[in-house]
Order: C-alpha cells, then structure tokens, then sequence
C-alpha cells in the first residue's frame, strides 16, 4: 500500500454541489454586510510605532490634559519601512502583545463601524463632508457606506521594557533616552468614513479621515525614538541613523512594508505624494493601496483593480 | 481591551487586511475540505452538508481571521475539526459490546467485496482506526496538510503527529 493507494479516496466535489455552495455564500455576503474594524485605524497607530514607542508603554495612572503636550503629530507624509519576514517572526516570538498588553489604555474605543444610508448620514456620522471620486471604474457603483467612531488611545513608556526588547533584538549599540520613562503619549484617530464600491465581482474601498494625531510630552527626543522604532522594524544601523536624522517625524507617518507587499512607489495624488503599495497576501487577490494625505485629511484607497486605475481613481477624489 | 488595533506584533495588519479573494480560496479550499470530511467519515455522512457548514461558519467569521496567526488554509481545517467534532457528538453510534468484537475482528464478507475498489476498502480500514489517527489521515491525505500545518491546527507536536501518522499507515498496510 502506498501514498497513491491512501489518496484513494479523494475526489473532487460535484460541480452542482460546488456552485450551490457559492450562490449560498454569496446570498449571504449580500444579506449581511460585515462590520469589522478598518486597517486605517491600524494605519494611524503605526505613528506610535513610527517613533518607536508602540511596544514599551503602559497605562498611566492619571490622565494628562492636552495642554501638557507640546509635540504634536499629524500625518502630511507617508514614507514605506519594508520589513523582512524573518523579523517578523522575531517579533512575533517576542510576543509583544503579552508584552504591550496590561500597557496600552483605550480611552475611547471606536468600536465597530456603523452603516449609513447615503453620504449625507455618513458626513454627518463622521463630522466632515466626504469627498468621493469622480472617476470610477465602468458600472462600478456604491454597495456600503459606514462610519466609525472617534479612537482614542494613550500609552505611557516603559524604558525597561522598551530595552528588553531592544536586547531581545541584539540592538546593542543604542540607548533609550533619558527622560523617557513613565511618559504619555496619547494617540488620537478622528472618525472614519468608508465608501465601498462594486465593480463586477471586485470590491474598492475608499477610507477618509481627518489626520490621527499623537501627543507626545515636550522633551520626548522624537529622532532617537525613531532611530530605535527603525532598527526594531529590521533597519541597518546605518539606514536607521541616516533616515531618523533626515525626516520630519512630527508629520511623517512610516508605513511598514511586510513581506506580502511585493512593490512601493511613491505617487502624486492631485498635487499631494502619497505612495502606492502592491500587496499579494496569501490566499487574496493582488491588492493595491494608495495612501495619501490632503488639507488635513488622510485617504487609503484599497481596491483590487489595477494600479493605474487606482491611482486615477484617488486622483479624482473631489 | 481593543489590543488589535495598538500591537506591534500587527504592524502589517492594516495591509493584510485587503479582503481575501473568496473566490479562490473557495475554488482552493473547497476540494481540501470537502476530502477532509470523506476521510473523517466516509459514507457515513453527509459530506456535502458537513463542507457546507465549515464555509458558512467561515464566512460568518471571516473578521476574526487572524492572517499573521495561521494561514487560511489552517484556519478553515480548524473550523472543519470543529464542524467533525460536532457531527461526530451528535451522531456517535452506540454499539453493543458483544458487538464490539466483531467490529474489532478481521475483514467481514462486505469488505471482501469493498476491496473490488481500493477507495471503498480504505474507507473501511480507515473506519477501523482510532478516531485521532483518523482525523491525522484526514487532515494528511484528505485536506492534502504537511506534518506542520497538522501540528499547528491539532496542538501536536510536529515529531508527534509524525510518529502517530507513520503508526496509521503501518496500520492500514497491515491489514490491507
């Protein structure tokens, strides 16, 4: 008896079975539109991350005004980080979740997001009135609109940690700055708005919301955290010193490039750079992203169309 | 607390999160799963109601899908293991002990005459075999999983889902 005899069994599922299956999966998708939390909330919290703070901070006992904050982040630019997959999984050997978990306080969860009926409901669940494309694919039309709440969350540093798992990672030759410990920083992400549409069987979701910011307590030395945030996501020393000299961390936000992005680009969306991002997770279509910010407003276009169009399509944003 | 949206440890996940192509993983899957239930349970089941629970209880709970903790594929045999697990509650037969010798006995008439067809004789072998060691052959040759991937969605042991597996097929050529 060998391997051939024991796949002796296998065979394929009847076609009639295979379609009825889909057509149910399918009636359901329409039935019940999922509410689950959007990436660009995950997107605004990478700031933290960005400054290299994201991991080493714990829920401070007293809540600090805004007033006390003198560093302000906002998102005007995006710059890409790649990550290779073997720090990856260092990181998620790390467990840094165990690690971050009793340290992060959500002060205000934005929860799932709502549906709404037309743009006007959703301008008025988000607090700005939504722009849209002008240009859309052909027959592609609006399927859902949701809006999700304000997110706020406040982390407080934890040098010890932030050192454990700098040691952890064999970053030997930096130090966390003085001054750090027992520091808040609060990361702030506005409501949400998301416009999906339809386009035969291909989905493009369209996000906007107003800028995150981060507040980050006056002293906080915001390049040698992100020095330390660079050589965490896998950056050679000499690429981790030269980048966290050059950038503007109070208006740039890094966006780390795992291993299923196969391409990044930098893009000029009306007038504003953005950058473009192909991404093949596995088991889903080719995704392309287009990120950019304008007046104040941050967009993340997702779709699985092709990139040209997808940049035309965050081109016409009106 | 909403720690999904604050650990590094998802730092990609905003770019994971583009929606699977459920077209392919459903033309993908379907086979694997579907093959995972007719190793499992052979004819005694209805293998098309059990494959079409596994991807409703998918689909329901495609949000909770956790790219950077298991591959699809491993995700949705764990669904399917507790799809089988449950079938297998509801409709554990109960047999009479004087019953149990013959079931444990050597090959009856009907499975002289199964064994015209390799399948169907295996189908009867494989009913023989612990239910543990069923599901492994299940996952190995039904769901087409490495020794790994069985690891991972069982809570074995690589080397030990190795040793049970090598112990199953010793089994079923001995009595082929």
């Amino acid at each position: 008896m060998d391997d051939v005899l024991l796949r002796g069994l296998w065979q394929d599922p009847s076609p009639e079975f295979a379609a009825r299956l889909r057509a149910s999966l399918r009636r359901r998708e329409i039935a019940a539109p999922e509410r689950r939390r959007w990436p660009l909330a995950k997107l605004a919290v990478s700031a933290a991350v960005a400054a290299g703070v994201a991991g080493v901070f714990y829920v401070p006992a007293v809540r600090a005004s805004a007033q006390s904050f003198l560093a302000l982040f906002r998102v005007v630019h995006f710059v890409g980080v790649p990550v290779d997959s073997r720090r990856m999984d260092t990181l998620k050997q790390l467990d840094l979740p165990r690690l971050v978990g009793e340290h992060v306080q959500i002060v205000q969860d934005a929860g799932p997001p709502a549906p709404m009926v037309s743009l006007d409901q959703a301008a008025t669940a988000a607090g700005f009135t939504l722009q849209v494309p002008a240009w859309l694919p052909k027959g592609a039309r609006i399927v859902e609109m949701a809006v999700a709440g304000e997110h706020v969350v406040r982390v407080t540093a934890d040098a010890t940690r932030l050192q454990q798992v700098m040691d952890a990672l064999g970053i030997r030759d930096l130090r966390v700055p003085d001054g750090l410990d027992g520091q808040a920083v609060t990361i702030h992400v506005p409501p949400v708005a998301m416009v999906r549409y339809e386009h035969g069987s291909r989905h493009t979701r369209l996000f906007q919301a107003r800028s995150p910011e981060v507040a980050v307590p006056d002293g906080v030395d915001l390049a040698a955290l992100g020095e330390i945030g660079l050589r965490i996501f896998g950056l050679s020393r000499e690429d981790a010193r030269t980048f966290s000299r050059v950038i503007d961390w109070q208006t740039t936000l890094l966006v780390p490039l795992p291993p299923t992005a196969r391409s990044f680009k930098e893009v000029d969306i009306a007038g504003s750079r953005g950058i473009a991002i192909q991404a093949q997770p596995p088991n889903a279509s080719l995704t392309n992203i287009v990120l950019w910010s304008r007046g104040g407003r941050v967009f993340a276009l997702m779709s699985v169309q092709g990139m040209s169009d997808v940049v035309q399509m965050a081109n016409s944003v009106q | 607390m909403g720690l999904d949206d604050v650990l590094p440890g998802r730092l990609s996940a905003w770019i994971s999160a583009a929606e699977p192509d459920w077209d392919a993983v459903f033309g993908e899957q379907l086979p694997r799963v579907y093959n995972f239930f007719r190793y499992r349970f052979g004819e005694t089941a209805d293998i098309e109601d059990l494959t079409g629970r596994t991807f409703e209880k998918a689909w329901h709970a495609r949000s909770r899908y956790r790219r950077d903790l298991a591959g699809f594929s491993t995700w949705l045999l764990s669904i399917a293991r507790n799809v089988a697990a449950d079938h297998h509650r509801r409709s554990r037969p109960h047999v009479p002990i004087e019953h149990a010798a013959v079931m444990a006995a050597g090959p009856t008439p009907e499975d002289q005459a199964l064994r015209r067809s390799d399948g169907k004789h295996l189908a009867v072998l494989l009913a023989r075999l612990p239910d543990r060691d069923r599901e492994l052959i299940a996952l190995k040759f039904g769901a087409g999983m490495n020794n790994r991937a069985i690891a991972k969605v069982t809570g074995l042991s690589e080397s030990n889902v190795g040793t049970i597996l090598h112990r199953a097929v010793h089994a079923l050529r001995a009595q082929w």
